[in-house]
């Protein structure tokens, strides 16, 4: 307290409130500001905590140390000791109980006046107050003194004495204190020991010393430099730490003799050492001039006495400012908060932070652990300006059967969510190449059906060499164009690009008129433009901009577009080639490209990345000669795969090619459901058994697993089966006969087919349902239910145990589960069963299984069994 | 939006994993304060195994020793009826030092278990009867020279890649080398051999962890130092020989990955937390930071040549072609951390799933915050 460096303490019981202390005392507050802003002369702390000055007391000069009154009431009881030696109590509170009033200003006089260097309040008698003084030949150094002696006159005689000069308060004057201790030696640092209360701990010079105050001609005494900063481990109550110079020494008071251990010695001096309260073992020590605080956590050295000898502490920093710090102070409850002030005394409020551990769940929530305590992360419906994540997403269309409607294959996309146009291609390719192969292989049950699903390329290399071009006319305009006769391979083609439907009609019509419908104006009119038919391009547009979401320039360019001129060098020419590039829309800007173009060269068109690849490949069939397409195929499925763009299966098709492209889609985006099922689309069995589709399939199941979609993945299961029968599992339980030892699978599997038709109306036990209560071997009869102790396959009876209301509840269920009650079923470690139904039934109640005696928990035995499938919880 | 919620803990002492279950029905914890006094020391990390293998947990400790409990249904015993009940199955003591890490090795290997210490050795167990757990048999000792913090698997099952694992030290002295190794099983010889070096890992690694494979021909390896870098490793086919291809991704990490969200340690929100990402100041200084300096310094890329050339018969080689050593992470920021020793601080890593965009931005602000 020697004026310029500052010490702080957090107030012992009013959390928020701590002193500074140099020349005078200045109460803080600590408010926080995580809603609010900084207030007008608050300090800040940190991030999110201000202090506000409450009170400056400066009554108490020459303050060498101070220690607050450490019970409830008189809030704010500060202890002073001076460099006189004179210990002063002073408050920064307003409010005075008056109760403690005369506490106040009472000062307690050592006979011999030297520095005070400690003060320690006893822990358990809140009024006894140990002073630690330098030595004096002639006096003792450590002094305690009773607050409260006063009311005791007859052990402590007190006097009271009327200070002279400027003073008119009159001051308690106390000089007999209730014990005096280690007369002719210094007393450097003091504790109370929490043991006792009548056991202190003193740092005299050059030794430790325990003072038992019950008898105070003894102490425990040993001789050791590390002698200040004696401070008791509030968790470990023999543990003591105590430093000298650089040296920080843990003493065991049970062991005595020397040092439990040493802490490496800092270059520095030590200023202050001090346990965490909050946390065991966990010491904090201070350098002088230094801007890092050191913690030593202790954790694993709870016994000093054992066979543990490596060294077992964790020693690690924190700078809590830039500046030197003068002084640190442990918040009494905070977890691992501290204050700091420096020298200039700027506060800065810290908390030491430990390792966070986190862990994502299967379905994307966030736990972590932070200090002691666990908090999960919850995200918050409302916000939608975030892209899900691909796990979310693969969740939601699992939940809305993406991937399962194999009619309306196009309609996977809607499931998909529509809002991804790279699936929205997917889907509507897969859906042509099967629509067409299902209709080639009307035509001609050749082998033409496997090529649609090969996809364009292949289509188109088949063609090579067979097409001539020919001149064509335009309707209403005279563009003389390279128009490639379509022949078998290029309508295929078309067909799977969507331009033209089935039939051997060439009309794009149909698809003119759901592109206008969809609000696709541009690409219609575009489509119109390549096909010739420049009118009815001008009237979409038309149509387009008349419509409430059009937009109205597309009158403009519509305008633009009936002003074509075949002349080579005319204005209209040179403006749209030019101005083209400023449109925004990719079809409108093609289509200038289109009309401005040499014959005979087209990459304006198809290379204008933004338009749809069907659109460019159904241009390039059209437009190109067959080398020329085959050249811009080849190279166009390049670019699809490297960049993993599903609208390149339309090209690639489901081959080797498209497992490529698949692949790069998946490492891009690790969506594997949309990879599982497009292979399992129509892909041929060599390409389903591709390792790389049998691991996403194989993901994609795990994945549903981890979610409890169980219903889900079976789901995916009879999908998988239906589309690739190498992939049925086989059969993997049979019931034998106790006897012959035969499978009863026969009879078993003929049940639920019988009992359909009843089971829909929840009517069972028909008298058409084949009794088959012995073995179809031996035909000795098949065991009994443990519950209707009837043999096993008889129909099961109505539900027994539950109440009547029950029953009714259960009744849809029970319609939903009629076959499955017949079905057999019993336990692995007790080998007890019966019908299904009643077992589920009996369950419901009970924790053991239903046969006297037999105390098998049937039912908790396997933990996964009891979890609820994922999707019967989700909405 | 993210908003944390607070949860009830039982722990007396800091909490320093937690770990979810296939499922993500059932989490684990593990504390200092031994408060059910399986280990004497504190227990680092704990573990699931697949729930093929029924409710198995793996805990591992600074009393040297690795666990495997399993959970059993109390029999007719009086005071367990109808309880569940944890039992010690087997504790492996192998270690020397402090166990540091334990993880189960995807499913589809079997009942396998690898555990790390503080000595720098790997071992890794296996349960050749998944029915009795108290039998494990330690099937490989892989020396790492370094003391070992994490470890973390390959989740890949796919048949085209080869158990692997991933090993990153904490080692804090200065002049040792790479702290991240990764391990490939050898099929021929039957051993696990090294595969690769992450030559530009020099800093202490906290913790680590391969993202989950999902169908990709390639994996994702993080890793947390004192900032998280999220490396590739692709296999890369030269004739017969198969090399990985580590490649650093932060060059390009600032733009695929984006901050969704930033929560402080305790729970509390983060000032002005309705603008994610940008809300960060210091954050926000270092972008500009990081792309200078690999701006900078991208002229001169590293090519290292290999150690062994292909043809002297290791199959192996480091063949790694890295980016420029990393930028000098950006100053931590305040208050920054001068660390000493084991198991500081930087958050620990765990990706049950991919999840782009989510996992590296939420944990870099953190130290921020975490002071240590």
């Amino acid at each position: 307290m020697s004026g310029t460096k500052p010490d702080i303490l957090w107030a012992p019981h009013q959390v928020d409130r701590f002193v500074v202390c140099d020349s005078e005392l200045s109460l803080y507050h600590v408010e926080s500001t995580v809603n609010s802003e900084l207030k007008a002369g608050s300090l800040r702390l940190s991030e999110d905590s201000a202090a506000t000055l409450l009170s400056i007391n400066s009554d108490t000069p020459y303050m060498k140390c101070v220690a607050w009154y450490l019970n409830y009431d008189p809030e704010c009881l500060l202890a002073v000791g001076q460099a006189n030696g004179r210990v002063v109590l002073t408050s920064l509170g307003q409010d005075h109980n008056s109760k403690f009033k005369d506490l106040i200003g009472k000062e307690f006089v050592p006979k011999h006046a030297r520095q005070c260097n400690t003060l320690a309040w006893n822990p358990l008698d809140s009024n006894w107050l140990a002073a630690g003084l330098d030595k004096h030949r002639a006096d003792f150094s450590v002094l305690i003194w009773d607050i409260c002696s006063k009311y005791t006159p007859d052990i402590v005689p007190m006097e009271k004495v009327r200070l002279s000069a400027g003073e008119t308060e009159t001051t308690l004057l106390v000089t007999k204190p209730l014990y005096e201790l280690g007369q002719n030696d210094a007393c450097l640092s003091l504790c109370w020991l929490p043991r006792d209360q009548k056991l202190l701990l003193a740092g005299m010079h050059r030794n430790l010393a325990i003072f038992d105050l019950r008898n105070t001609s003894q102490k425990m005494f040993v001789n050791t430099k590390a002698v200040q900063g004696v401070t008791v481990d509030p968790y470990f109550h023999d543990r003591v730490a105590s430093f000298y110079e650089g040296q920080v020494a843990i003493w065991d008071l049970r062991k005595f003799e020397k040092p439990v251990l040493t802490l490496t010695e800092q270059p520095k001096p030590l200023t202050k050492v001090a346990w965490c309260p909050t946390r065991t073992g966990l010491l904090a020590t201070l350098t002088r001039d230094s801007n890092i605080i050191r913690l030593y956590d202790m954790q694993h050295t709870p016994t000093p006495i054992g066979d543990e000898t490596e060294p077992t502490i964790i020693e690690r920093s924190v700078q809590p400012c830039d500046n030197y710090i003068a002084s640190f102070a442990w918040h009494p409850t905070s977890q691992n908060r501290m204050i700091v002030v420096t020298p200039n005394r700027t506060m800065s409020d810290f908390t030491v932070f430990e390792r966070i551990s986190l862990a994502w769940s299967p379905i994307t929530s966030l736990m972590w652990a932070c200090g002691r305590h666990l908090y999960e992360c919850a995200e918050e419906e409302n916000d939608n300006s975030l892209e899900k994540d691909i796990a979310t997403k693969m969740r939601l269309r699992a939940l809305s059967r993406y991937g399962l409607d194999t009619e309306q294959v196009w309609r996977n996309h809607v499931l998909a969510g529509n809002d991804d146009p790279q699936l929205k291609s997917l889907w509507y390719t897969l859906h042509f190449m099967k629509q067409y192969t299902e209709d080639m292989d009307q035509k001609s049950p050749g082998n033409k059906g496997s090529l649609v699903y090969a996809g364009i390329k292949s289509i188109v290399k088949s063609s090579l060499g067979m097409v001539e071009s020919s001149r064509h006319n335009w309707s209403g305009l005279d563009k003389q164009t390279d128009i490639q006769n379509l022949n078998e391979e290029r309508i295929l083609a078309l067909q799977l690009c969507g331009w033209i439907k089935k039939g051997t009609d060439i009309d794009v019509g149909p698809f003119l008129n759901s592109l206008v419908q969809e609000g696709e104006w541009e690409r219609a009119a575009a489509v119109a433009l390549f096909n010739s038919d420049i009118r009815r391009a001008i009237q979409i547009l038309n149509e387009g901009a008349s419509s409430e979401k059009g937009d109205l320039n597309l009158n403009v360019v519509a305008m633009a577009l009936s002003g074509y001129t075949d002349e080579k060098n005319s204005l209209w020419r040179e403006m749209c080639s030019t101005l083209r590039l400023q449109l925004n829309n990719p079809y409108l800007c093609v289509m200038f490209a289109f009309l401005t173009s040499e014959t005979g060269s087209y990459d304006g068109v198809l290379h204008e990345n933004k338009v749809a690849v069907r659109d460019r490949v159904a241009f390039a069939c059209k437009f190109l000669s067959d080398t020329q397409l085959n050249r811009y195929i080849e190279k166009l499925t390049n670019e699809m795969k490297e960049a993993g763009n599903l609208e390149g299966i339309l090209l690639t098709g489901l081959t080797k090619d498209g497992v490529d492209l698949m692949e790069s889609y998946v490492d891009r985006t690790g969506d594997v459901q949309t990879a599982s099922y497009c292979m399992l689309q129509g892909s041929p069995l060599d390409v389903l058994k591709d390792e790389r589709v049998q691991y996403w399939i194989e993901n994609y199941r795990n994945l549903l697993d981890a979610w409890r979609f169980w219903h889900k993945r079976a789901e995916f299961d009879i999908h998988r089966s239906k589309l690739d029968p190498s992939s049925k599992p086989l059969a993997q339980v049979f019931v034998s006969c106790n006897f012959c030892g035969k499978s009863i699978s026969y009879s078993c599997s003929a049940v639920p087919h019988q009992g359909r038709g009843f089971s829909q109306y929840g009517v069972s036990g028909s008298p058409t349902k084949s009794k088959v209560t012995s073995c179809p071997g031996c035909r000795k009869p098949l065991p009994r239910c443990a519950l209707c102790l009837i043999n096993m396959g008889t129909p099961v009876s109505s539900c027994p145990g539950g109440s009547k209301s029950d029953e009714k509840v259960d009744l849809s269920k029970d319609k939903k589960l009629a076959q499955f009650n017949n079905w057999f079923t019993w336990c692995h470690n007790c080998r007890h069963g019966g019908h299904a139904g009643h077992m589920l039934s009996w369950f419901r109640d009970h924790a053991e299984c239903p046969v006297s005696a037999c105390t098998c928990k049937c039912m908790q035995l396997d933990t996964t069994g009891n979890l609820v499938p994922a999707e019967t919880v989700q909405p | 939006m993210f908003v944390a919620r607070s949860i009830a803990a039982d722990h007396k002492d800091l909490i320093h994993d937690v770990s979810f279950d296939f499922h993500g029905r059932r989490m684990a914890t593990c504390s200092s304060d031994q408060s059910v006094k399986t280990h004497s020391g504190s227990v680092w990390r704990v573990t699931w195994a697949h729930p093929e293998f029924g409710q198995v947990l793996a805990s591992c400790s600074f009393d040297r020793t690795a666990a495997v409990w399993e959970e059993i249904v109390g029999e007719s015993n009086d005071k367990l009826r109808g309880q569940s009940h944890w039992v010690k199955r087997t504790t492996l003591v192998d270690s020397r030092t402090s166990v540091t890490d334990v993880k189960f090795a995807p499913k589809h290997m079997g009942l396998m278990l690898a555990t790390c210490s503080a000595d720098g050795i790997v071992r890794i167990y296996e349960a050749p009867d998944v029915m009795n757990l108290s039998q494990w048999s330690l099937q490989h000792e892989i020396s790492c020279k370094l003391s070992c913090s994490c470890i973390s698997w390959n989740p890949s099952s796919s048949r085209a890649h080869s158990p692997m694992i991933a090993v990153g030290s904490d080692d804090s002295s200065p002049n040792t080398m790479a702290k991240v190794q990764i391990f490939e099983y050898n099929e021929n010889t039957r051993k696990y051999a090294k595969a690769e070096t992450l030559m530009t890992v020099t800093d202490p690694v906290h913790d680590i962890a391969f993202a989950p494979n999902l169908g990709r021909s390639f994996h994702i390896l993080a890793i947390a130092t004192k900032d998280v870098r999220i490396f590739t490793l692709k296999p890369v086919r030269v004739l017969i020989m198969l090399m990985y291809l580590a490649v650093f991704l932060s060059a390009n990490y600032m733009d695929n990955w984006k901050c969704t969200g930033i929560l402080k340690g305790n729970g509390s929100p983060v000032n002005g937390s309705s603008q994610q990402g940008s809300s960060n100041p210091s954050l926000g200084s270092n972008i500009p930071n990081l792309q200078n300096s690999l701006n900078g310094s991208s002229a001169g890329r590293y090519f290292f040549p290999p150690l062994d050339s292909p043809r002297a018969g290791s199959r192996w080689s480091s063949y790694a072609q890295l980016l420029p050593p990393p930028p000098p992470p950006p100053p931590p920021p305040p208050p920054p951390l001068v660390e000493h020793s084991c198991d500081a601080d930087t958050a620990s890593l765990q990706y049950p799933h991919p999840h782009r965009g989510y996992f590296s931005r939420p944990l870099n602000p953190l130290p921020e915050n975490e002071g240590v």
